[in-house]
């Protein structure tokens, strides 16, 4: 891309995630998505005269924990600070947020941008802040619905370390993936339980930051990775004609696949930020920070990277595995029952991932236990059932939540090894048969492939293809 | 005074109060004369101390994370000026 | 003198006595407009409680909830809101027994010293119908001087219960910030404000007190209380200039040190030179908390909102304009410049600076003597609408009051005689949570300076 290559870009993100909590920030109103709208609000919510705000203990653990993961100084002492401005979604007319004590500084992340390539994102600052309610513009008129007013929410502020629409992207998704594994959020941008806003500037090497211009409204990863990758062009192409940048709020256009100015001018607000001083200042006690530290769990790069040492997996499979917890754990599980890492690895990405696309279930809802897998991955070891055979004998597993032996009994689709037995096979399908027998013999390997094929029909498919193979190809040496 | 005026109709925005004509001059004039009262505790030597938010504060506060419902919602939908179904309603905002 | 006591648990129990009380309060307040709401629980005859309160009848600022009851804060902005829940303050009484019986007038949002700035009423002193009941908590007070109610609620966030208190001849307490839940207050200054109540008798305040406070749930600003040790026999004298003070304040104030020393306190004058610094101090940060404390108000949830608005922004706008009183739009307005960037560090930032160095020098004082005796304002009751008694020269007599908030002490109001008909008092400022030494001078001073009666108080023994 050209404009990379002239110009350095600076990337930094503000992400907001609704921490999983039962209650909201403030208040014990349920936090919850999908309900009638106004049926989760009270007074404190609400703003009514006289309430207060009742800071959440969960909130609090996981905002800690969020911090702690990506490397920050947790605050010794964290407190709040009110945000002031106007809008009609918001009750108070300030948000409740963290200004000068927020509850991790100054932290960095590794982020690994594919190809072997990492790199440490600095993280200026996690904090913690409430929500505000929701608007549905219809017609004459707008509707306010303050079920949202008041979540938990956690902001992430990053450095303006990430240098392309990829990289953010990349990170974007490593980002997910820990507040996933973390089990503080849902992380979906799509559903609204995440959220990212970008500041992207460029300038000409060595110059240092250029003019910043704020990019919201990007609801996906992908349109993170679209939207600057389209608004770096636009602005080389601002610099290129010698005109200059302005600091301005864009917002990214989906249908259009073009960022433009935002309409409200939000620009001139002036936040007077001052303590709370409705809540007093916390100090976490060594009994919360055990809590804390009882949430951390073993990161996905770490996970991913210990996937591939340790088991010797690609880093695709690696990559696959680790997007989820519950999957790297089914792997680890199976593994540890005594299936190679490879083949474990190998169903788990073809097979298995096509089943439950289809099924629209995930790993932990399905049928299919880290036992069963197991189990299933021994009847093909130990050679009582082909690959073949277990395709069917998964599906049976999703369709009839059954254990994988029981199918393989009830459908009576053990395989049959008994040289014996295969031996008689052979000899029928070689006699009824002459004609391609003679081909081969006579150097047509390829129409044995026909011989194994109707060994495989007369026998459903059970004929256990290697010791089948085996015999047919003694059978066909022999001298008639 | 016409450029306090000026910084007094900022502070009005901010503030999301309208004031007419009158009531601005009558407002600046009297905030004028506060802000003046104000500037005397620039002489007060206390840039070695810590702010105070808090006169007295006792610990740590915090609340469990339980969903306790408030009991009367509908009271609540009912006090706005306007409603709809179960939304409080205003003008349009676009 | 009507006794200070009475039993009440007989009254308002009684549907004969109750009908009979209300009545004679409604026919009273007729010339005091102490009451912007009053009346008996719209659910019906409700036999009082079994507590320590048994019966007693109560007065609410208008800027504390109670459930189902106007929660007007003397502004058309709230004129037409109804509660939909109760502070914990009420609810602690009422478990006790107590019965709210109405709403009283205050200056708009608290912000004022003569109850003068209610959009919704006049309230008048009942030692005199041409002077001002002070405030912001008038109402209160005067329905406590007048008789109606043995016990009232206020806010005092630089003042609003001693002054009112002392402007009416009946004792006014300030508790230590945090002991009374601000759990239903509605927010001026959330740092300075608390809870506080008007009594003629020390005995039930102090039991109410007892009652009030304590650390709440609703609120995590609210203290654990653990009462501080009780001796009181050190006095120190705040050494007042002359000319500060009205003469009969003056006359008072030198009255009450002397009553001190023969009821065996030692009393020593002392300097506050800070004491310039309080004014200033109190409203930038008062100013500043009211400015977004009050953002809420926008027509939106509740409250009064314009009949049209092209748009929200308009109808925020016009909501507040035509919502608003006077004072309560300077304020806002001040309180938002303060914060302003640019000005923030120079004018809040200072402010925030100056009420730790109050802190300190108090801590000092206080290191030698159990209580501070101060004047509460400079003059007694003005005249209503008096111009030597302007907006701005209110706010400068805040200076005694102020400094009880900006240090979050207790302070209490003691009248101290009456001089041409118009009461004066002082009062004493202890440590945090010291409320105990407060009304043990109040009751060493009763006999020095008996409680008078206001003309027309409404005696109830009548009833009992």
């Amino acid at each position: 891309m050209k404009a990379h290559e002239k110009y350095e870009v600076f990337i930094g993100l503000e992400i907001h995630i609704h921490l999983k909590t039962r209650s909201k920030m403030f208040c014990s109103c349920k936090a919850h998505y999908g309900d009638e709208p106004n049926t989760n609000v009270c007074p404190v919510c609400l703003g009514y005269p006289g309430t207060l705000p009742l800071v959440n203990e969960k909130a609090m653990e996981l905002g800690y924990l969020v911090a702690r993961s990506l490397g920050c100084k947790t605050a010794e002492r964290s407190s709040f600070a009110r945000k002031n401005y106007f809008y009609p979604d918001m009750p108070k007319n300030y948000q409740i947020s963290q200004f000068e004590e927020p509850v991790g500084t100054d932290g960095a992340v590794e982020a690994d941008f594919g190809g072997g390539a990492s790199r440490k994102i600095r993280i200026h600052d996690v904090h913690l802040e409430e929500d505000a309610g929701k608007m549905i513009h219809a017609g004459d008129v707008t509707l306010l619905d303050y079920n949202r007013a008041g979540f938990p929410l956690l902001e992430i502020v990053t450095e303006p370390d990430l240098k392309s629409g990829e990289e953010t992207e990349a990170f974007l998704r490593d980002f997910q993936r820990l507040v996933r594994y973390l089990g503080v959020s849902d992380g979906n941008m799509d559903e609204g339980s995440m959220k990212c806003d970008a500041n992207i500037s460029i300038n000409l090497p060595g110059k240092g930051l250029g003019t910043k211009v704020e990019l919201k409204n990007m609801n996906s990863p992908r349109f993170v990775r679209l939207a600057l990758n389209h608004e770096i062009i636009r602005q080389a192409e601002v610099l290129d004609a010698g005109g200059s940048l302005v600091q301005e709020t864009r917002l990214w256009n989906e249908n259009r696949d073009i960022t433009e100015i935002m309409r409200r001018k939000e620009a001139a607000d002036d936040y007077r930020y001052f303590p709370e001083p409705d809540i007093p200042p916390f100090f976490p006690d060594e009994a919360f920070l055990e809590k804390v530290e009882n949430g951390m769990v073993e990161l996905p790069l770490e996970k991913k990277r210990r996937l591939h040492s340790e088991y010797g997996l690609s880093r695709e499979q690696a990559e696959f595995i680790h997007d989820e917890a519950e999957t790297a754990h089914f792997f680890e599980e199976t593994v540890k029952s005594g299936a190679s890492p490879q083949q474990a690895a190998s169903w788990l990405s073809s097979d298995i991932r096509k089943l439950l696309n289809r099924e629209n279930l995930s790993l932990v809802e399905s049928p299919l236990t880290a036992g069963r897998f197991s189990s299933l991955l021994k009847l093909i070891n130990d050679g009582r059932i082909s690959g073949k055979i277990a395709k069917k004998v998964l599906e049976k597993i999703f369709k009839d939540n059954l254990d994988p032996e029981t199918i393989v009994e009830n459908e009576g689709w053990s395989q049959i090894s008994d040289p014996v037995e295969l031996t008689s096979l052979v000899e029928k399908v070689m006699k009824e048969n002459p004609g391609v027998v003679s081909a081969v013999r006579a150097g047509d390997v390829r129409q044995k492939g026909f011989l194994m094929g109707q060994v495989m029909r007369y026998s459903d498919g059970k004929a256990a293809p290697e010791l089948t193979g085996k015999i047919l190809d003694e059978k066909l040496e022999e001298k008639e | 005074m016409a450029q306090a005026q000026d910084e007094w109709s900022v502070t009005a925005e901010l503030a999301r109060l309208e004031l007419d004509e009158n009531e601005a001059l009558r407002l600046s004039q009297e905030a004028e004369r506060m802000r003046e009262l104000f500037l005397t505790m620039s002489d007060a030597d206390v840039e070695n101390l810590e702010p105070t938010t808090h006169a007295l504060a006792q610990g740590n506060r915090i609340r469990k994370d339980y969903v306790n419902p408030f009991d009367s919602v509908e009271r609540l939908i009912e006090a706005s000026p306007e409603q709809e179904d179960d939304f409080f309603l205003i003008p349009n905002v676009l | 003198m009507p006794p200070l006591s009475p039993d009440w648990s007989g009254v308002l129990g009684n549907p004969e006595r109750k009908d009979l009380y209300f009545r004679q309060v409604r026919e009273t307040d007729r010339n005091i407009g102490s009451f912007l709401s009053f009346g008996p629980e719209e659910s019906g005859a409700e036999i009082p409680r079994e507590g320590s309160l048994t019966g007693i009848p109560v007065a609410v600022k208008d800027n504390i909830a109670v459930s189902g009851r106007p929660l007007t804060c003397g502004s058309r902005m709230l004129e037409n809101l109804k509660a939909p829940y109760t502070a914990t303050a009420v609810r602690r009484l009422e478990d006790e027994g107590a019965v709210v019986v109405g709403k009283t007038n205050l200056d708009e949002f608290g912000m004022g010293s003569s109850n003068e700035n209610s959009a919704l009423g006049t309230t008048v002193n009942p030692w005199d119908p041409q002077r001002v009941p002070g405030g912001s908590s008038g109402g209160s007070a005067a329905a406590v001087a007048a008789g109606l109610v043995p016990l009232a609620l206020g806010s005092d966030t630089g003042g609003s219960v001693r002054q009112p208190a002392n402007f009416c001849g009946v004792y006014g307490l300030k508790p230590t910030y945090g002991s009374v839940s601000r759990f239903g207050l509605t927010a001026y200054a959330s740092s300075l404000e608390v809870i506080g109540s008007f009594t003629r008798d020390i005995d039930l305040m102090e039991k109410a007190f007892g009652i009030m406070s304590g650390q709440d749930d609703n609120d995590q600003s609210s203290l654990a209380y653990s009462p501080a040790a009780a001796d009181s026999s050190r006095v120190v004298m705040l050494k007042v200039e002359p000319g500060m003070l009205e003469e009969p304040v003056a006359r008072a104030y030198k009255e009450t040190g002397e009553a001190l020393k023969s009821a065996g306190y030692s009393v020593e004058e002392v300097d506050l030179p800070f004491l310039d610094l309080v004014v200033p101090a109190y409203y930038t940060i008062a100013t500043a908390e009211a400015s977004a404390n009050l953002a809420r108000f926008n027509g939106i949830r509740y409250g009064y909102a314009p009949d049209f608005a092209e748009n929200p922004a308009e109808l925020m706008k016009k909501a507040r304009h035509e919502g608003f009183g006077k004072e309560v739009k300077l304020r806002i307005l001040l309180g938002t410049y303060v914060l302003r960037s640019g000005f923030q560090d120079q004018y809040y930032g200072k402010a925030q600076k100056i009420r730790t160095l109050i802190r300190k020098e108090l801590s000092a004082v206080f290191s030698s003597s159990d209580l501070l005796l101060m004047p509460v304002f400079p003059t007694r009751a003005f005249l209503k609408n008096d111009p030597g008694m302007d907006d701005y020269k209110q706010r400068l007599a805040d200076v005694f009051t102020c400094l009880a908030n900006l240090s979050g002490l207790p302070a209490l109001a003691v009248p101290a005689g009456v001089e041409k008909g118009l009461p004066a008092g002082v009062q004493f400022m202890a440590p945090a949570f010291a409320e105990n030494r407060l009304f043990t001078v109040a009751r060493d001073l009763s006999d020095a300076f008996p409680l008078q009666t206001a003309p027309n108080f409404m005696d109830i023994g009548g009833l009992l």
